[in-house]
């Protein structure tokens, strides 16, 4: 493989919808390493679900390159290929399943790229069992939880084997259980077998983990930087729509009141352990 | 007069193999221009129930009466249904006119009231959602953003001025911005109306904002039933039916722990903040 260029690599890329008045992208570039876990935030409308859709050649750029893995999107010998490198998760399930036994459903996407059964019974086995839904094999996706048919759409993605697994707002219908549950899953993929993750989300929390946030605003890249960095910006977020984590905010209050110096904590417990010498001075 | 559910049971497909029990035994009253809280994770029965308050489902046993208008009659339905404004987690489904104000003016029309007076319930119902009347008349539903359909929903349905406004999931799928907005159109329309709400979220911390009292689900019966004090001072029981719990009491909870007093029912933001200076003066 080619080391020498970027898993991702997107280049003063724009694009206009069919009728749309306005750019949803108006001259956005970014790189993504690989086997780098990537947040993409951003408010309803900023363009962030149309870079989903670029990622694997749903969408081709009207101005601007998209190259994964060096292979350029715009080049229709290479579709198959680049979606074989990148699965791309939606926000609604229902839309994303399209047999009506799970197995089925799973085994969809590396049939129609052609894999021998042997190995579509295997990879469909080893999907099912990274999202904990192997004992629903047989079951009927209809029947499923919304959480429990997302954790199906990532399997038919796993199945696929892709290098990118990316979630445009995979979370965003589920439950606090349901998507405690994609997020583990997530992040067992990443740290165990190195997939390169795009997790666009308006959940805040979710991009805590990620190595870098990418911010969007109006169709262009608002800023980007580390989740310390980036969440060091409350003011500039919520002037776009979007907002600090629950506990930023706290962290955020407290410097202003002069009870905490300034920091860069994200967490629960780094806050805490913050607070504490504070409290139990005696 | 309040909404009263009385002893309500509900089973989907009776007296099949594949009978289920979505509701089970369940009591509670609305107060005049009360917010409930509606909380419990999915398959709970949050949403069989919210459909049984404005008839759109009847008990199995059981009754809910809605000012006195109980919704097991025929006759009595409409009258507490005329009373009941719901908003669906999708507003898609909601919107189907050419144009938002045509969606708007949809209810009130239905109402049977005068042009006239059916135009200005829906103008008046756009402008309180923040939504322009006279660009609403030439907005299609599909060219709105998420948070705008919300609005428009929203407004569809208090053009009906009902007394009371239950939601489902208002803010899902919306950017903090939106949730935000959302949260504080629906404090504003309740105050400007004097409605009561039942709102439906998985946002603890959302609904530790803005309930007065809360009602847990959990496998068709009430868990618990409370202000926000008394239902989140059980993080415990919370966390093992699968709720979350607000983060300002995840973060009391990590200071108790480490050995911190710390008091019970800091559930929002602002009352932690706030305790926090006063203990830090005096630690």
């Amino acid at each position: 493989m080619d080391e020498r260029h970027s898993m991702i690599s997107v280049e003063n890329v724009k694009y206009t919808y069919d009728g749309a008045e306005t750019q949803a992208l108006r001259g956005v570039s970014f790189d993504i390493e690989r086997g780098e876990f990537v947040a993409i935030v951003g408010r309803n409308g900023s363009g962030k679900s149309t870079v989903a859709k670029l990622l694997n050649a749903l969408l081709i750029p009207e101005e601007g390159t998209v190259r994964i893995d060096g292979m350029d999107t715009i080049d229709e010998e290479r579709t198959l290929d680049i979606r074989k490198k990148v699965g791309v998760v939606f926000q609604n399930p229902d839309n994303q399943i399209v047999t009506t036994v799970v197995e089925e459903d799973v085994g969809f996407g590396p049939e129609n790229l052609g894999i021998p059964t042997e190995q579509i019974i295997r990879r469909v086995h080893d999907a099912l069992e990274a999202v904990d839904m192997l004992s629903y094999a047989k079951s009927a996706p209809h029947m499923l939880s919304g959480g429990q048919k997302q954790r199906i759409a990532i399997a038919g993605m796993l199945a696929i084997e892709p290098e990118v697994l990316v979630l445009d707002e995979a979370t965003a219908m589920l439950d606090p259980l349901g998507r405690k549950k994609i997020i583990d899953i997530v992040n067992e993929l990443h740290s165990k077998r190195g997939i390169t993750v795009i997790m666009i989300t308006q959940y805040m929390e979710e991009a805590v983990d990620a190595d870098r946030i990418i911010v969007m605003n109006d169709g262009l890249i608002d800023f980007t930087g580390s989740p310390r960095e980036v969440f060091a910006q409350g003011d500039r977020l919520r002037g776009i729509g979007l907002d600090v984590p629950v506990i930023v905010g706290i962290r955020d209050e407290l410097i202003a009141k002069g009870l905490i110096a300034p920091c860069d904590v994200l967490k629960a417990e780094e806050l805490a352990e913050l607070l504490c010498p504070l409290l139990l001075k005696n | 007069m309040p909404i009263v559910v009385e002893k309500l049971s509900y089973t989907y497909m009776q007296n099949t193999a594949n009978a289920h029990t979505a509701l089970d035994d369940i009591s509670f009253t609305v107060g005049d221009s009360e917010f409930i809280g509606l909380i419990g994770h999915t398959g709970s029965g949050k949403s069989t129930l919210i459909q049984q308050l404005n008839g759109l489902m009847q008990p199995t046993s059981g009754r809910v009466l809605v000012d006195g208008y109980d919704m097991n009659d025929k006759k009595q339905r409409a009258k507490g249904r005329a009373l009941i404004g719901m908003a669906f987690q999708y507003p898609d489904y909601q919107l189907f006119d050419s144009t938002v104000f045509a969606d708007v003016s949809f209810g009130p029309r239905n109402m049977k009231l005068d042009e006239a007076e059916v135009k200005r319930l829906a103008a008046e119902a756009l402008e309180l959602v923040g939504l322009d009347p006279a660009e609403m008349m030439e907005k299609s539903p599909f060219e709105l953003s998420g948070g705008q359909k919300r609005r428009a929903a929203l407004a569809g349905i208090i053009a009906m001025r009902p007394k009371y406004l239950v939601l489902d999931e208002p803010m899902a799928g919306l950017d903090p911005g939106g949730r935000r907005d959302v949260l504080e159109l629906i404090a504003r329309l309740r105050a400007e109306l004097g409605c009561a709400v039942i709102m439906v979220s998985h946002s603890m911390d959302d609904i530790a904002r803005s309930a007065e009292r809360i009602i847990v689900l959990n496998n068709g019966r009430i868990r618990m039933i409370g202000t926000p004090e008394q239902v989140f001072a059980d993080t415990a029981e919370l966390t093992e039916i699968g709720l979350d719990v607000p983060k300002p009491m995840q973060l009391a909870a990590m200071l108790k722990q480490r050995g911190a007093a710390v008091p019970d029912g800091l559930y929002t933001e602002e009352s932690f903040i706030e305790w926090l200076g006063r203990a830090v003066k005096h630690a």
